[in-house]
């Protein structure tokens, strides 16, 4: 399997640890990773609010490197791969004449040949679950592990289409086949708020309290979550959520590939544990892999 | 299977229950037909609306299973297929309840005509020549016309749920959209001043209501539309739009965003500054390198190349 790898500007900067983790485990499973030579930012869900046109004109350029390289293109944030499928979807519904005719500026072109995939997707549909359970060398046996999905891996569903957005199962199954016990948490498809922190911040907070407070509630030892953004904000900004809705209790949140990677038998300082506000250590020590 | 249950929140003007109402199952019908099935033949006394039943009316919008849709569109087969027999029913959320799952519209209308959301010709149009436009100007709008106020974009907003005091319904910014790109209208301002003081920046992205809408009306480019309006007039003196330019200055400078320099240009050197606390937690645990300044990528000419013919491209 190989992929051409969009890590996207999360993972090049404050969730490095996420990048770490993600291509320790892509070769431990013989998952190759062919970085995206010269990718850009996918404009984050912002970019759109200057140009429209420029913001998926950018992410065809994307697209266009994925294609030279032959190769469908991957990334590990769920608001990455929402800005690449909206920009495609938009691309292959009409848009593409007049944007080739701005690639046309920078020699490129976009033809439509290359998907845009998540690792957790990766994972389920095309690496199979039951090949992941046989890669397992430390079943987190004992662990209770809520699965956070957020918004952008599965709405709009029209752009995301990989799972029924209202009853998502993909987390739950990757987290049994990882062998911890998977826990429902009642705000599991809500927002963490993270793209309005600026503008909306006393909202925000509270957004980020309740997700924290309801895995708490719901007896989780941590919260999995495949997009890097909504881990920051539900770790990074936890101290503020608490405030806001007047809880306590720290809740580690693991990114995806970290969770994997406890489970293949890395240590927690393998996949960058250390880097996490709230303590997560205490998740790898449960699992057997301080 | 042979039974559907409806586990309806009632409300009866003072207290809150829940009721359920089990009856035999029928293939090829609606949620509405479930509804209609209960009032007609085990309890008169459960309010709910439908009209048109036509999915035209938009006022049968409930929430089933925490999803709002229209009951009178909805294949009950559909929803007893993700579910379960078992479906739970309940008022629009993010609107007062009157009773049942019957909701009040009129604090939501109040807020609607806050954004004028009606045509306010521009001058050179008279009751003799009417507002003609072309096809290509009416493109621009059909989406929004299609929005038939049914309330479901608003149910699940997760920035409506967590406070609607400095924030309107998605389908208000939809209106005040469809009227700010109408060519035949010549009051822009009228509708973008309103939506712009009262949330326009606070969307918190979470796609609920392209989501909802039955109509596929999407709200939230419809609010991604506003605010490019909203720059486009130069109205940038706000973090929202700030942290915008941000990221399209990042991209063309060196295609990656510079988290370093994104707190002060979205909020500014002093407010930056109350933020210390926070920063210091993440250099704490090397989450945050201050100086780190990506280099631009490789091709950056050509993505700038890209960027300005997209200028060129609107102008």
């Amino acid at each position: 399997m190989r992929y051409a790898f969009f890590p996207g500007c999360v993972l090049d900067g404050a969730a490095a640890e996420a990048r770490e983790a993600t291509v320790r485990v892509a070769r431990a499973l013989d998952i190759e990773l062919v970085e995206l030579p010269g990718w850009t930012c996918c404009g984050a869900s912002h970019a759109q609010d200057v140009d429209e046109l420029a913001a998926v004109a950018v992410n065809a350029r994307n697209l266009a490197l994925a294609e030279k390289l032959g190769l469908p293109l991957l990334t590990a944030c769920s608001t990455c791969t929402l800005m690449l499928r909206k920009a495609k979807a938009a691309l292959d519904g009409g848009l593409k004449d007049k944007v080739n005719g701005l690639l046309a500026s920078a020699g490129m072109a976009y033809a439509g040949t290359s998907d845009v995939t998540h690792l957790l997707w990766a994972l389920v549909r095309d690496y199979g679950l039951e090949r992941l359970k046989a890669k397992v060398t430390r079943p987190l046996t004992g662990l209770k592990v809520a699965g956070y999905y957020g918004c952008h891996l599965l709405r709009p569903p029209q752009v995301m289409d990989f799972e029924d957005h209202a009853r998502p199962r993909s987390l739950a199954a990757l987290i049994a086949a990882l062998g911890a016990e998977p826990v429902e948490m009642a705000s599991a498809r809500k927002c963490c708020g993270f793209h309005a922190v600026f503008p909306a911040e006393r909202d925000v907070f509270k957004m980020t309290g309740t997700i924290n407070a309801d895995a708490v509630a719901a007896g989780a030892d941590c919260i999995v979550t495949p997009c890097p953004l909504c881990q920051m904000q539900l770790d990074m900004r936890q101290p503020e959520g608490r405030e806001a809705i007047g809880t306590a209790g720290d809740m580690p949140i693991l990114h995806l590939a970290q969770l994997v990677g406890l489970a293949l038998g890395m240590t927690g300082s393998e996949m960058g544990l250390g880097r996490h506000v709230t303590a997560a250590f205490h998740v790898a020590a449960k699992a057997g892999g301080r | 299977m042979e039974q559907v249950v409806y586990r309806i929140r009632r409300f009866d003007g003072e207290k809150e229950f829940w009721q359920e109402y089990s009856f035999a199952h029928e293939p090829n019908k609606t949620v509405l037909w479930g509804l209609l099935k209960i009032k007609e033949t085990a309890d008169p006394s459960l309010a709910f609306v439908a009209a048109c039943r036509s999915a035209v009316c938009g006022a049968c919008a409930v929430r089933v299973n925490g999803e709002a849709v229209l009951a009178c569109e909805t294949p009950l087969d559909a929803l007893l297929g993700r579910f379960g027999a078992t479906l739970v029913l309940e008022p629009l959320g993010n609107f007062p309840v009157i009773r049942d799952l019957v909701v009040d519209w009129e604090p939501k209308a109040v807020r609607l005509a806050e954004a004028k959301p009606w045509l306010m010709p521009r001058d050179e149009f008279s009751a003799e020549a009417g507002c003609r436009q072309t096809q290509a100007e009416f493109k621009k709008i059909n989406a929004q016309t299609n929005c038939i106020l049914c309330g479901s974009c608003a149910s699940e907003c997760n920035k409506l749920s967590t406070g609607d005091d400095d924030f309107y319904e998605p389908f208000v910014y939809t209106k005040a959209g469809k009227f700010v790109a109408d060519s035949r209208d010549g009051a822009a301002a009228e509708h973008l001043r309103p939506v712009l003081a009262r949330g326009l920046w606070k969307c918190v992205h979470c796609q609920e209501c392209v989501t909802k809408c039955p109509k596929r009306v999407a709200p939230a480019e419809d609010i991604a539309a506003l605010r490019r309006e909203s720059i486009r007039q130069g109205l940038t003196d706000n973090p929202g739009a700030r942290h915008a330019l941000a990221f399209a200055g990042d991209i063309t400078n060196s295609g990656r965003l510079n988290e370093t320099t994104m707190a002060v240009k979205t909020d500014g050197l002093l407010k930056s500054a109350t933020r210390l606390p926070f920063a210091l937690r993440l250099l704490r645990r090397g989450k945050l390198n201050p100086f780190h300044f990506p280099a631009p990528v490789e091709g950056i000419d050509g993505v700038r190349a890209i960027v300005k013919a997209a200028k060129e491209a609107k102008e």
